[in-house]
């Protein structure tokens, strides 16, 4: 063993009372810090997927029309207003070759064709505005996991079916196998059966969506060969905006990444993040003040000593190598029983949510613990800093002295 | 080389030390000169506040003299860096202190060992058995592992004399090595200094206010007044002398001292 090492041991084990203190103190700071990144990640991710689970990751649609400019000279600029195309539908028309491109990106696990449309459904005097989505029967449960969610009826989408919500169905106190009358948007009346009700658990889901058979979207909605949009998940949904990406790229349409659609997601997850960070960054504070007032007084405590091993002529770089693995050695040790401890309490807390129903969103497996142990231990490390090289500058004189 | 100069192991010339505290100085040191020859045993006499642990510290590299040259081994130790002092202080001068000064949370062995390893960084075999066999010398090769708060006070003072003898050093300072000690904690500390003294040819230099110690000495260094008035030389007892039964055991003790130092010399170049 290195004989600085040893007697860097042998100073934390003459003192037990105060070493455990400090290692005490380095793990209740890296407990803080993973639990906390466990519980602000384990959150995020729970949000995330409850937008993302029942979302598209990327959603493709018809590029805006703009007006074709001629460019203006150089040295000038012109501001130009113009109005939407009013006669002209955006639409995707050649959707087969989106098709094909998206069938050569690696990690898409589905992908939804539709058309959606806006109208009004009415049983008797009851009338409300929603959204219809028209998709194809054998992609229903692509996106959102529709077809998992059926509470009553069957999932079936023929031409002449609707699946609604229960939300909605309780608003217009509708039931299965009951016909409804569809206006659309386009002024075309359709009358169709409620086949199945799902229950999502989201809202703009559950109460102002009804899914319709994509055929029959075509004719509601006048759209004979054109899509409005085509929905896309992947395998990993951080790989989204590269997608999106690539996929605006090979089109020249419009591709969205879930993130850019979901703003407000994006600045709640910032700002749990943040929050998070400083909570992180005042628990390595602590460390830091903790490990170096302690060892400061240590060094102060020692002054004799280290002056007389100064007098036979041990060089200041052991002197100041023996407290620097002092802290180094509180650090490792405090941030190991640190990550125990925050992982122990995080799954602690999280089976007691899964035993109680109510799952709570703490992610024992996102505890950062490697950040947390090389930071906790950096942190002491330089907490060391300062009292070793107070220690080895001690003048043996008026150390031995005193 | 004459064989006057190659017995001298230390030179002190002009030797001044000013203490400066804001606007006020403090002479403490003002021009000391005499010089020490291998093998001797020199005690240091004064009255307190003569100058005697200032200019111990200067003599061991733990403090800068003003100004003054200090010579030791052939070399000029004030020119010396504060690293190669280090190194110097380590290898070639050992320190015994008025107060032990072991180090509590080791045991006898490891304090013992402590100026080696920490040289070297490790341990090694070498270093725990020469510490074991100056453990044995002085007596306490029973409390080898004891912890040092574990030893009475003229045990812990053999250990600090195991210890200072450790890197084998040229010359050996003690610094009022019996003051802390009863008579007889005392004598039998002196007398072992001395044998060692007379087995291996290291120099030792006592600052004592015991005059029945100093006299057991050699020679007598009288410092008083950041001066030393009296024994800065070795003639007296070392060269031709009046008195015959002490040139005698001077003579004695330097022809053990030199056979002594060159098989040491040998060792070293053969390590």
């Amino acid at each position: 063993m290195r004989f600085d090492l040893k007697v860097a041991l042998r100073y934390l084990t003459a003192n037990r009372l105060q070493s455990a203190l400090l290692i005490g103190g380095v793990a209740v700071a890296v407990t803080v810090f993973t639990f906390n990144a466990a519980l602000i990640n384990g959150l995020a991710e729970f949000q995330i997927d409850r937008v993302v689970g029942s979302s598209a990751h990327v959603t493709i649609e018809p590029a805006r029309i703009r007006p074709a400019l001629a460019p203006a000279a150089d040295g000038t600029s012109r501001l130009v207003v113009s109005q939407v195309a009013l006669q002209r539908r955006e639409q995707i028309k050649q959707w087969r070759t989106v098709e094909q491109i998206i069938d050569t990106i690696p990690g898409v696990t589905g992908v939804s064709y539709n058309i959606l449309g806006t109208g009004l459904l009415s049983r008797g005097e009851q009338t409300l505005p929603i959204t219809f989505k028209g998709v194809e029967p054998a992609r229903l449960g692509a996106i959102a996991p529709i077809d998992q969610n059926i509470v009553e009826g069957e999932a079936r989408l023929g031409i002449n079916d609707v699946l609604i919500g229960r939300k909605l169905a309780e608003d217009l106190g509708l039931r299965i196998g009951q016909p409804v009358l569809i206006t659309t948007d386009q002024g075309r009346t359709r009358t169709l059966t409620v086949r199945a009700l799902y229950a999502t658990g989201v809202d703009s889901l559950d109460a102002r969506l009804a899914f319709v058979n994509l055929d029959s979207a075509r004719v509601m909605f006048d759209l004979p060969e054109g899509l409005t949009e085509i929905e896309i998940k992947l395998a990993d949904i951080y790989a989204a905006r590269d997608v999106a990406r690539q996929l605006a790229d090979s089109t020249g349409l419009e591709a969205t990444a879930w993130m850019d659609k979901n703003q407000r997601l994006r600045e709640a997850l910032e700002g749990q993040g943040s929050s998070g960070n400083i909570i992180k960054m005042f628990t390595l504070i602590t460390i830091v003040v903790g490990v170096a007032s302690a060892l400061l007084l240590t060094t102060f405590r020692r002054r004799p000593e280290i002056g007389i091993m100064r007098s036979f002529g041990i060089s200041q770089r052991f002197v100041l190598s023996v407290f620097m693995l002092q802290g180094a050695l509180i650090g490792i040790i405090g941030s190991i029983v640190g990550c125990f401890l925050g992982w122990s309490f995080s799954t602690l807390l999280s089976n007691i949510g899964a035993a109680s129903g109510r799952r709570l969103p703490v992610d024992p497996a996102l505890g950062q613990y490697d950040i947390a142990l090389l930071l906790a231990a950096a942190a002491s490390i330089a907490a060391a800093l300062w009292p070793a090289r107070a220690a080895s500058r001690i003048d043996p004189v008026e150390a031995i002295s005193q | 080389m004459s064989p006057v100069s190659d017995l001298t192991l230390l030179e002190v010339r002009d030797i001044r030390k000013v203490f400066v505290d804001e606007d006020f100085q403090t002479p403490v040191l003002k021009g000391v000169n005499f010089s020490l020859q291998r093998g001797e045993m020199v005690a240091m006499l004064g009255p307190s506040g003569s100058g005697k642990s200032t200019l111990l510290s200067i003599l061991g590299t733990l403090m800068r003299p003003t100004s003054g040259s200090l010579r030791m081994l052939g070399k000029e130790l004030t020119a010396l860096a504060e690293r190669e002092l280090s190194d110097f202080r380590n290898q070639q001068i050992g320190f015994i202190f008025q107060y032990h000064h072991l180090l509590p949370d080791f045991t006898a062995l490891e304090n013992v060992m402590f100026p080696h390893a920490g040289r070297l960084w490790r341990e090694t075999r070498a270093g725990r058995e020469r510490a074991a066999m100056l453990l044995e010398r002085v007596g306490l090769s029973e409390r080898m592992n004891y912890r040092a708060t574990r030893l009475s006070g003229g045990q812990k003072q053999r250990v600090a004399i195991a210890r200072a003898l450790m890197n084998q050093p040229a010359l050996v300072l003690a610094d009022e090595p019996t003051g802390n000690l009863d008579r007889e904690n005392a004598d039998q500390a002196f007398a072992l200094m001395q044998e060692i003294q007379r087995e291996t040819g290291t120099t030792f230099l006592l600052s004592t206010h015991d005059r029945e110690l100093a006299e057991r000495c050699e020679r007598r260094i009288v410092i008083r007044g950041g001066i030393v008035v009296d024994g800065a030389e070795p003639t007296a007892s070392r060269t031709e002398s009046s008195n015959g039964l002490r040139m005698i055991d001077g003579e004695v003790t330097a022809v053990i001292d030199h056979t002594h130092l060159s098989s040491t010399s040998n060792d070293r170049r053969r390590a």
